[in-house]
């Protein structure tokens, strides 16, 4: 079974980026003491930035951050770029 | 002296209410610059705010290194905001006591003004006699604590006016030699009562104490011109 469902989810996540993915960079922060990020996240909806902030502020704002700003949105050509500056939070919300 | 007394108690009136509005004065200046020292100087949050919009309006700002520079900056901001706290206190206290200093330099300088309205006062009235003490043992009268040596007759005579001036009464010459002789006074000669005072203004320096202490009133008699609280007979 395990072999039949290991290409299964390659296809699926293949079926993904082929239905154009949509990324985008976001800066969050944290009160008392103020602590900032800068992050990669994966959008589900519409490729547009508003879009991108009103997803993002809810799922940030599940660990306490506050979503700032959404600097741009990309596709998965701007991931590698992203990576180093993102740290820790590169794909994480 | 009613005159001298009363425009002092005026005086002591009007002092008190300068002073009443000096203090007023003071405290409100006080209240005022605290109020602006407490809602004017930044708190720990603006420096946060700053640097937050410092991040935002930076699109380049994004770098792991730049992220926690940018922390470390809003941190000492923040600890600075603490000092500042600190300073704020320092100067409310500094404040409290500078509005002591002034509200007793106020009353100080209102009470020496004052202290000079009363000096020109006694200056102007003269010689001012705050105690008059009759001794008839030793023959003496205390005038401000100077003694003078009476004659048994001069001392009758002025504690008879005493007495009077005690009760608030004014005598005539018959009335004076009337008590001191124990004769009615409807007997008694007016001349005789005369000469007793003229007698106890010479013992005493006649002139200046007729002006100060045995004042004759025209048609009414001898009386002592002090505050009747001086007096005190031993």
């Amino acid at each position: 079974m395990k072999h039949v469902i290991a290409p299964l989810t390659l296809i699926l996540l293949m079926a993904g980026t082929a239905n154009a993915a949509c990324y985008a960079d976001y800066k969050a922060k944290r009160d008392a003491p103020l602590r900032l990020h800068y992050g990669v996240a994966e959008i589900e909806g519409d490729c547009t930035v508003a879009n991108a902030e009103s997803e993002l502020a809810d799922r940030v704002a599940s660990d306490e951050w506050e979503l700032l700003a959404v600097v741009s949105v990309f596709d998965e050509d701007g991931l590698e770029e992203r990576r180093g500056n993102a740290g820790e939070f590169y794909l994480r919300y | 002296m009613p005159a001298n007394s009363i425009s002092a108690i005026e005086a002591r009136r009007t002092g008190t209410r300068f002073v009443l509005l000096c203090i007023g004065g003071i405290i409100a200046i006080l209240l005022i610059a605290t109020a602006f020292l407490l809602f004017t100087l930044p708190d720990a949050n603006a420096f946060n705010a700053r640097v937050e919009q410092v991040f935002i309006e930076n699109s380049d700002l994004t770098g792991q290194a730049e992220l926690r520079l940018l922390e470390i900056l809003a941190q000492s901001g923040t600890a600075f905001a603490d000092t500042l706290a600190g300073y704020r206190m320092v100067i409310t206290v500094l404040l409290v006591f500078a509005t002591a200093m002034l509200v007793a330099a106020v009353a100080a300088l209102v009470m020496l003004v004052l202290l000079n309205r009363r000096m020109a006062q006694i200056e102007h009235s003269g010689i001012q006699v705050n105690s008059l003490i009759l001794s008839r043992e030793e023959k003496t009268v205390y005038l401000n604590n100077m003694a003078f040596k009476l004659t048994e007759a001069a001392i009758e005579t002025l504690s008879v006016l005493a007495e009077a001036r005690m009760d608030d009464e004014m005598l005539n010459g018959a009335e004076i030699e009337g008590m001191i002789s124990g004769r009615s006074s409807a007997d008694c000669d007016e001349a005789s009562g005369a000469t007793r005072i003229k007698r106890l203004r010479d013992a005493l320096g006649n002139q200046l104490m007729t002006e100060l202490l045995v004042k004759n009133i025209a048609r009414k008699g001898y009386v002592l011109a002090i505050d009747k609280s001086v007096i005190k007979i031993v």
